[in-house]
């Protein structure tokens, strides 16, 4: 009994992890593209591995076009975007749970129905809203019209419900004020939400292409995913530049990948958390 | 009770944090159907009222139908795969105990990279030659395909992409759900001697309904947005066989600036996925098991 249930499990994990292996494969071929000649990429001497590797592609691919700018932007307007949306979300959250006002519920309906809607639908009035402010081709446009973020309104939201009601009643009657009882007592209750909602909406604005994509007309202000579309729309037709294209996109994909590999438990925990909020 | 909220805390706590909402989703919304009953062409400052021409020409031309058509197509070939394979591997895993975390690490890495540079990469893994796509179809002896130039394997280029991206991220929704489901209801079915597949069909698949649900409703709103990796891999083609209704406003939009037809397929697109919701609503007051 007991051997036939290690010898499943043992089965399991193998068809398990060729899978996993499966479809961690384009990561890896890209990698190893990155560090091929041309002619092992596309010539008659095609291998798996590098002969020898060409890490000399990555400086060219840096000389071709201005990644690490591109990097840091994508970097810099999320991190400003989190933080921003955090702010925002948590004090409209801490209103749609504990506090009583007139049109509360019809608030939370249309905050419920903008998260069921395509946000595509908004680019043509939002791309005209971005030039009257001025804030065409700019970092700052690419922040300013993304700091609302409803996935992020409902996660907090869903959460600070579970904060005990007599909780906050309490603080209320020792005289503390709702900018204190959310800040002081429902946020840190809510940590781990708050860091699952800004490690999701981390990813999608690092990544983010097309939005920022119709915004911004000057290379110094490219996102990474921009930067490297446009990179590859002038480069990718000449297959003798595959190496150096694969080192580029390699650029756009390792830092969060990195990222990812050292905090893997805690991505996969935050996923799973949120998925606790259901509509 | 709550404490009735004053001015100043209703400034500070809605009307502040509801400005961005408001300008960059509300607003555009109510502006986009409004824009489309408008020829506005973006660079003259006037515009007339065209009624419901720009919808009248849309449903009358064919390329709209045929982006409707690869639209649903794409939802369907993208959301059913995707659910399916996350919901099998997610029960595999919850087989398990050592090593969960080392595997789903893995499936789930593709979700972590963005659908550019991934696009990329993958339009050279399809490419006919080099690619090792090919290479393993020759392998098994099937023939080689040239995926991103012919237009009936084309979309399913995009789907496999997409698919390949979305699936970690359902399988982890799945899991979570699995995790929740009590254990003694698995010892009652094997004490009244249920099947394999009894226990998936009766246990399961009610159990996570709720997830499944959840996950329809995102990937399908993920899919009609769909955009990255049709860019990358096709830009629409060939002969518009992987256009969607996304992409075609795209093109009307910021191609074309015929900002009038380009918010008329917005607004079908808002339709569609209004449809969508409200259907998934009523199936899951029926099916769904909270």
């Amino acid at each position: 009994m007991a051997k036939t249930y290690t010898m499943e499990k043992t089965i399991l994990f193998i068809i398990l992890l060729c899978i996993g292996l499966f479809m961690f494969y384009p990561m890896v071929w890209m990698i190893l593209s990155s560090l091929k000649t041309t002619d092992e990429v596309l010539g008659s001497s095609m291998t798996f591995l590098p002969s020898d590797p060409q890490w000399s592609n990555f400086p060219r691919a840096l000389e071709a076009a201005p990644f690490l700018r591109f990097l840091w932007n994508s970097f810099f307007t999320a991190s400003v975007i989190v933080l921003v949306q955090l702010f925002l979300s948590s004090l409209l959250a801490y209103a749609l749970s504990h506090m009583e006002f007139k049109g509360r519920h019809a608030l939370f309906m249309i905050v419920l129905s903008t998260y069921m809607l395509p946000g595509a639908a908004t680019y043509v009035p939002s791309y005209v809203i971005i030039a009257r402010m001025g804030l065409m081709d700019s970092l700052n446009g690419i922040i300013v019209s993304n700091l609302a973020n409803v996935f992020t309104i409902f996660l907090l939201r869903q959460n600070f419900l579970k904060v005990p009601r007599e909780l906050i009643e309490a603080a209320r009657a020792d005289g503390a004020s709702e900018w204190l009882i959310l800040w002081r007592i429902v946020a840190p209750l809510s940590k781990n939400a708050m860091i699952n909602a800004s490690i999701l909406s981390f990813i999608g604005n690092f990544n983010n292409y097309l939005w920022p994509s119709l915004i911004t007309k000057s290379e110094e202000n490219y996102l990474i995913s921009v930067g490297l579309n446009r990179f590859f729309s002038t480069q990718g037709t000449f297959a003798d530049t595959f190496p150096l294209l694969m080192a580029a996109t390699a650029l756009s994909v390792v830092p969060l990948l990195l990222v990812y590999f050292i905090l893997q438990k805690y991505f996969i925990g935050t996923v799973s958390t949120s998925a606790g909020i259901k509509g | 009770m709550n404490n009735k909220a004053n001015f100043w805390q209703i400034l500070l706590f809605v009307a502040i944090p509801c400005i961005p909402l408001l300008i960059f989703w509300i607003i555009p919304l109510f502006v986009s159907v409004w824009l489309s009953f408008t020829n506005w062409d973006y660079i003259s400052p006037t515009y007339e009222y065209v009624g419901l021409d720009n919808y009248i020409k849309l449903l009358k031309d064919a390329s709209f139908l045929q982006a409707l058509l690869n639209t649903l197509f794409f939802t369907a070939g993208t959301v059913i795969p995707t659910i399916v394979f996350g919901f099998i591997f997610a029960v595999m895993l919850n087989r398990l105990r050592r090593n969960v975390v080392f595997l789903q690490g893995l499936m789930f890495a593709p979700w972590i990279t963005p659908m550019i540079g991934m696009s990329i990469v993958w339009s050279w893994m399809f490419d006919p030659q080099v690619g090792p796509i090919n290479q393993f179809f020759s392998l098994l002896g099937l023939p080689k395909l040239n995926w991103l130039t012919d237009s009936d394997t084309a979309m399913w280029a995009v789907i496999i992409v997409t698919v390949w991206k979305n699936i970690g991220w359902a399988m982890l929704f799945f899991s979570d759900a699995l995790t929740k489901i009590p254990q003694d209801l698995f010892e009652v079915a094997d004490i009244e001697g249920a099947s394999l597949l009894a226990k998936v069909r009766y246990i399961l698949i009610p159990l996570v309904s709720p997830t499944t649900l959840f996950l329809f409703i995102i990937l399908s709103l993920d899919s009609l947005q769909a955009f990255d990796q049709i860019n990358v891999l096709t830009q629409g083609g060939p002969a518009g066989s992987t256009r969607t209704l996304l992409y075609l406003y795209y093109e009307f939009a910021f191609q074309q600036f015929n900002m009038g037809t380009a918010t008329a397929v917005a607004v079908l697109i808002l339709i569609i996925s209004a449809i969508l919701s409200f259907l998934s609503m009523k199936i899951s007051k029926k099916y769904v098991y909270y």
